[in-house]
């Protein structure tokens, strides 16, 4: 992701330049666009109790109601299931993995990459060779074989997508805390006597972290590319309704019915739209070079 | 050069011994016993389990397997599958062809037509067709690869009839020839037409980029004083240096072209390297998976080695550092 300038500023200032980076995204119409439909679909998987027509796992109704049916907007699947009410229980899945895979990934690239950029010396040598060597290793087998041996509960799924993809996050903070340890704001700190691990938590990673909140949008996005990738293959928990599951589930018989198969799908495409559309608005919001090209 | 180039070297070496090191524990401390399955799940005694194992040679402590290991490795042996019993290395290269044919060809159509859509729309930006590519790109890299994979086979597969649903060949005609190419041509319209709609938009977003950021040189303000056409001002010099990052992109995806295509290949039973990976997890067949992930990461190191020359190549201040 672009690297951010990072303007040192107290605290009190901050504030003001929240309400001015608040503007630069408002008026970026992707960012504005993709929130709306954040919003939207956040609601959807809030409200889905009382939204959904009924319990997403109930049997009763006859297999593949075409969309439209009494009581079934969008169908009912191969088991008779009702489409919707599983597309609407799904979207909690999804925005879980997401939002949790990505905040795990954010707090190790954060530790890493602050610790290697601050301390730098051998620390700086080890910790960059351990996060290039992450980046080699092919991080959706690796879930996989983890997934497929350690059992397919949630927290699992959420917890290897999230130690699989921080590298990025540690590689953007180690760059900012490189220019930041350099800033005068910092040096004059030192000169305080202000103590290391303050100057690191208080001022520097405060200081430097745009370019990981604009890089985790785009972790959300692929954490639900791969939970849907991975219940796709058979791998995702059972006990949870699941869009990549009902894929999977349902695409044996999609000559016959395709609308419990094309529902979910257009289901990830737009949740996953909403997060790119939020991380150009942010990206746009952040950093200034990126304001003047617009997208 | 030379001397630059040696380093590079070395230092994949480490890297590459540690994956090793970090697959093997990995598989082997996961949970699921391969000489259980492989004995016969339900109905096997305690005895046959046993004997499996020692077959398999898994009744050693770890460090002895792991040893013996690298042993094989270093004289070339990547060891016998436990679930096809045949050596690890022919599974792969059975299997390779038809993984390069379709993640090659798709990687470089996505390459060339990424490229240009993306030069077309960084000329000119905010103009009607630099919104509605960057909003088709988006749209295109939100959609799992495995669905699309699955429209495309509704639509013009089932629907319209004009490609097969699944395979690589018709087993039953059995051409020859010519015709034989023409029929894994045929199989491979479908599946290399979803990877390349899902690869296209990194290589659109990040050729545009550039090239919007090299517009905004001092060479090409210079240039423009001078009274050069602004059409050959972009195609001489603004294009070449804004190509860079893109062919810094292609070479690194040319590193996960091995296993990238994996579900892909699942959803048009592509006969290929994901297929195998995807069948080994399931199997836990260590040795087949512990060779896939050495491949792997060898393709990914000599990728990333090969950008680095490409880069010395072009930038001589690199090869001084």
């Amino acid at each position: 992701m672009n690297e951010a300038l990072a303007v040192p500023l107290p605290a009190a200032r901050r504030r003001g330049r929240a309400r001015a980076a608040w503007r630069a995204y408002a008026a970026s119409r992707s960012g504005v666009i993709g929130l709306v439909m954040l919003a939207v679909i956040a609601a959807a998987a809030l409200l889905a109790p009382a939204l959904a027509p009924s319990d997403p796992f109930a049997l009763g109704a006859a297999r593949f109601l075409r969309p439209g049916a009494e009581g079934h907007p969008l169908g009912t699947d191969h088991l008779g299931r009702d489409v919707l009410s599983q597309i609407l229980y799904g979207a909690r899945l999804s925005l879980t993995i997401g939002f949790v895979a990505a905040g795990i990934a954010a707090v190790v690239g954060i530790v890493v990459g602050s610790i290697a950029g601050y301390f730098g010396g051998w620390v700086d040598v080890i910790l960059s060779r351990i996060t290039d060597m992450f980046l080699i290793i092919p991080a959706f087998f690796l879930i996989i074989v983890v997934v497929a041996t350690l059992g397919n509960g949630i927290i699992y799924v959420m917890v290897v997508i999230g130690l699989t993809s921080w590298p990025t996050n540690a590689r953007l903070m180690r760059a900012q805390v490189l220019t930041l340890r350099e800033r005068t704001f910092v040096q004059a700190l030192v000169a305080l006597g202000e103590s290391r691990s303050r100057i690191l938590l208080r001022h520097i990673v405060p200081n430097g972290i745009q370019p990981i909140i604009a890089n985790s949008t785009l972790q959300i996005a692929s954490a639900i590319l791969i939970e849907a990738g991975l219940s796709f293959l058979g791998l995702g928990d059972p006990n949870k309704a699941s869009w990549g599951r009902m894929i999977n589930d349902e695409r044996a018989s999609i000559m016959t019915a395709w609308w419990p198969s094309v529902f979910p799908g257009i289901a990830i495409l737009v949740t996953v739209l909403a997060f790119y559309l939020i991380g150009d608005g942010l990206a746009q919001a952040l950093s200034p070079r990126e304001r003047q090209s617009g997208t | 050069m030379g001397r630059y180039l040696g380093r590079q070297l070395l230092t994949i070496i480490p890297t590459l011994f540690l994956s090793i090191v970090i697959n093997f524990a990995l598989l082997h401390l996961a949970p699921g016993d391969p000489a259980r399955i492989y004995a016969g799940q339900d109905i096997a005694t305690e005895a046959q389990i046993e004997a499996t194992r020692r077959a398999l040679g898994l009744d050693d402590p770890l460090p002895v397997q792991f040893l013996r290991y690298l042993k094989e490795l270093a004289q070339g042996n990547l060891g016998i599958s436990f679930a096809y019993r045949r050596p690890v290395l022919d599974l792969i290269l059975d299997r390779m062809p038809a993984t390069l044919l379709l993640t090659g060809t798709s990687a470089v159509i996505a390459f060339v037509g990424g490229a240009l859509l993306g030069a077309a729309a960084g000329r000119r930006t905010m103009s009607r067709l630099d919104l509605s590519l960057s909003f088709l790109s988006y749209t295109f890299f939100a959609i799992p690869a495995f669905w699309l994979g699955l429209l495309l086979i509704l639509i013009f597969a089932s629907k319209l009839g004009w490609f097969p649903t699944s395979g690589m060949r018709d087993v039953r005609a059995g051409y020859t020839g010519w015709r034989a190419w023409l029929d894994v041509a045929h199989h491979m319209v479908l599946p290399t037409l979803t990877l390349v709609l899902v690869q296209m938009p990194i290589f659109y977003r990040i050729t545009r980029a550039s090239v919007v950021q090299q517009q905004r040189e001092d060479y090409v303000t210079t240039f423009r004083a001078t009274g050069m056409p602004h059409g050959r001002i972009f195609r001489r010099y603004a294009m070449r240096n804004a190509l860079l990052p893109t062919v810094t992109v292609f070479g690194l995806s040319l590193g996960f072209v091995v296993t990238g295509a994996a579900l892909v290949e699942i959803v048009f039973a592509w006969p290929g390297i994901g297929r195998l990976t995807l069948d080994a997890v399931f199997r836990r067949d260590y040795p087949l998976l512990l060779g896939i992930y050495l491949l792997l990461a060898v393709t990914v190191s000599l990728a990333i080695l090969l950008t680095d020359i490409v880069y010395a190549a072009l930038d001589p201040r690199i090869r001084l550092r």
